[in-house]
């Protein structure tokens, strides 16, 4: 059901860059080493009910 | 209560036996309102309730259509208020009910969320775009039942795409920003059948553009012009689809036409005595409402008088002050004299709802009939 | 629609799903008016349920029929006021003509 896993975008929690991620990636910032990333909103579309 | 009899009542005596004698009569068309509570508020329906004196109290239909009366008092685009005169309160209180709950209008149901980096979280983003009333006429859609597909007959869809692309600056998303996509959702459906099928396939199934519709050829439908939905920080985005079905108030209340519906009694408020000289004054300063006037008489002295008994809220400031001004103002309410305010949501206009409200009583009953034959 | 009623028919219980006092009410006010009616009331079982019982007790016809026939008095009743409405409207429209609309541009922005 679910796509296959593709790269994922998170930005650097000090400098801002945005670093694209794959599985088993280490977690670092490539521009400064900042060791704490931030998930992008994913553009996949999510459904609501209005109430 | 024999001591508050009105002089308006004591003229029926008298008339022949068939009428109620002047207390009764009182007690079945009028609510008292006393300093502690309002008095004798129900009301009397059972057609043998005054067998034993003679009186005949069901109602014939010719008598009905004799002393029903209606009377509009103000119309607008969006708010009315009428004087309908000569029905029981049940009936009254069906149309209230009916406007509030069981009268359809279209409203945002699903909202397909593409990206929003604002600072309204996805939810309560959906549940404001929820209660934004859309004007359109929803007699010329249908239900969309939980097997139906969304079709141009069943869903209305809007796009709602925004971004703040000056820095420094704050940008305020109004609900006029939501545009109609008379040709449905341009979102793609992206699971499953990506590979295997010709046509891309969106979040509806319109088989031809509601534009094409005559109802709405030149004629775009809008929602409510001026609502604040969120507002956008620098690069800050919302982009998103949402899409309106018809539904009813006891569903939800963001499909209830009216933004409220009420009726208040007609109030009556009457001078048991002269009410002259200095507490004239008094009773025109103690009433909030401004119900009461000065008459000046021809020797100098002055009256009190009831001016503005409909302004009455029967907030009984003038019957508080002891038992003396109880006994001097009688504060009462018609029973069978309702004044309706209907403020539409804009979807239909006030008397279009009203109509609409009754036709729906009647759809009742015609139900009823059809299952009892 | 279900109808109850043991041996005797002009007693009888009649349950509507999908109903609330906005019926039921105007259904008991209508039979009410009834002479031929001895008893009639109304209640909801249970107030997450849609529904509603209506219990009818007539003289002498049945009370199928009594009932039949407060829903017809009702529904002219319904049809006069609605008459008499669009009337008082049309009328007041023909007196105070558009000019009387201070709120008719208020939505355009």
């Amino acid at each position: 059901m679910d796509p296959p896993p593709e790269p994922v975008s998170y930005i650097c929690g000090d400098c801002g860059m945005e670093n694209t991620l794959k599985p088993g990636d280490v977690i670092q910032c490539r521009e400064c080493g900042y060791r704490i990333l931030y998930k992008k909103r994913t553009r996949r579309i999510i459904q609501y009910e209005a109430r | 209560m024999s001591d508050s009899e009105p002089e308006a009542m004591a003229e029926a005596d008298g008339v022949p036996s068939t009428k109620l004698p002047p207390h009764l009569e009182l007690r079945r068309t009028r609510v008292l309102c006393k300093v502690d509570a309002p008095d004798n508020t129900d009301t009397i329906q059972y057609s043998g309730a005054y067998a034993s004196l003679g009186h005949e109290n069901s109602l014939r239909f010719a008598d009905f259509c004799k002393d029903f009366r209606v009377d509009i008092t103000r119309i607008s685009d969006d708010d009315m208020e009428l004087d309908m005169v000569g029905v029981d309160p049940s009936i009254a209180n069906a149309f209230r009910r009916i406007l509030l709950a069981e009268l359809p209008t279209m409203a945002i149901e699903k909202v397909l969320i593409a990206n929003n980096t604002s600072v309204v979280q996805d939810e309560v983003l959906a549940h404001r775009l929820g209660l934004i009333p859309i004007k359109v006429d929803p007699r010329l859609f249908d239900y969309l039942s939980e097997n139906d597909t969304p079709n141009e007959k069943n869903t209305i869809v809007f796009k709602l795409h925004v971004r703040c692309e000056e820095r420094g600056q704050r940008l305020t998303v109004k609900s006029n920003e939501l545009m109609w996509l008379p040709k449905g959702s341009e979102f793609l459906k992206t699971s499953e059948s990506l590979t295997s099928t010709s046509k891309p396939e969106t979040y509806t199934s319109f088989t031809c553009s509601q534009d094409s519709m005559p109802e709405f050829a030149g004629n775009p439908i809008r929602v409510y012009p001026d609502i604040i939905i969120s507002k956008l920080g620098f690069g800050q985005e919302i982009e998103l689809e949402a899409h309106a079905v018809k539904g009813v108030g006891k569903t939800h209340a963001k499909w209830s036409p009216v933004a409220t519906c009420w009726y208040r009694m007609l109030p009556e408020v009457e001078l048991m005595e002269e009410i002259e000289g200095e507490k004239a004054d008094v009773l025109k300063q103690k009433c909030p409402a401004k119900v009461f006037e000065i008459e000046d008489l021809a020797d100098g002295r002055k009256r009190a008088t009831v001016a503005r008994p409909r302004a009455c809220t029967l907030c009984r400031e003038c019957i508080r002050d002891g038992e003396d001004w109880e006994k001097r103002i009688s504060l009462r309410r018609v029973k069978n004299h309702f004044i309706f305010t209907i403020e539409s949501t804009g979807a239909l206009p006030p008397e279009v709802l009203f109509t609409e409200a009754v036709k729906i009583l009647e759809d009742k009953c015609e139900r009823v009939i059809s299952d009892l034959s | 629609m279900e109808h109850t009623s043991f041996g005797d028919q002009r007693n009888a219980t009649f349950s509507f799903a999908e109903e609330d006092h906005t019926l039921a009410n105007a259904l008991r006010f209508s039979l009410n008016q009834d002479p031929q009616v001895i008893f009639c009331g109304y209640s909801i079982p249970h107030p997450t349920k849609a529904q509603v019982n209506v219990r009818v007790q007539t003289t002498d016809k049945e009370a199928r029929v009594i009932l039949k026939d407060a829903c017809q008095g009702l529904m002219q009743m319904c049809q006069h006021i609605r008459g008499t409405f669009d009337k008082v409207v049309n009328d007041f429209r023909t007196k105070n003509p558009s000019g009387n609309h201070p709120s008719q541009d208020m939505d355009s922005d």
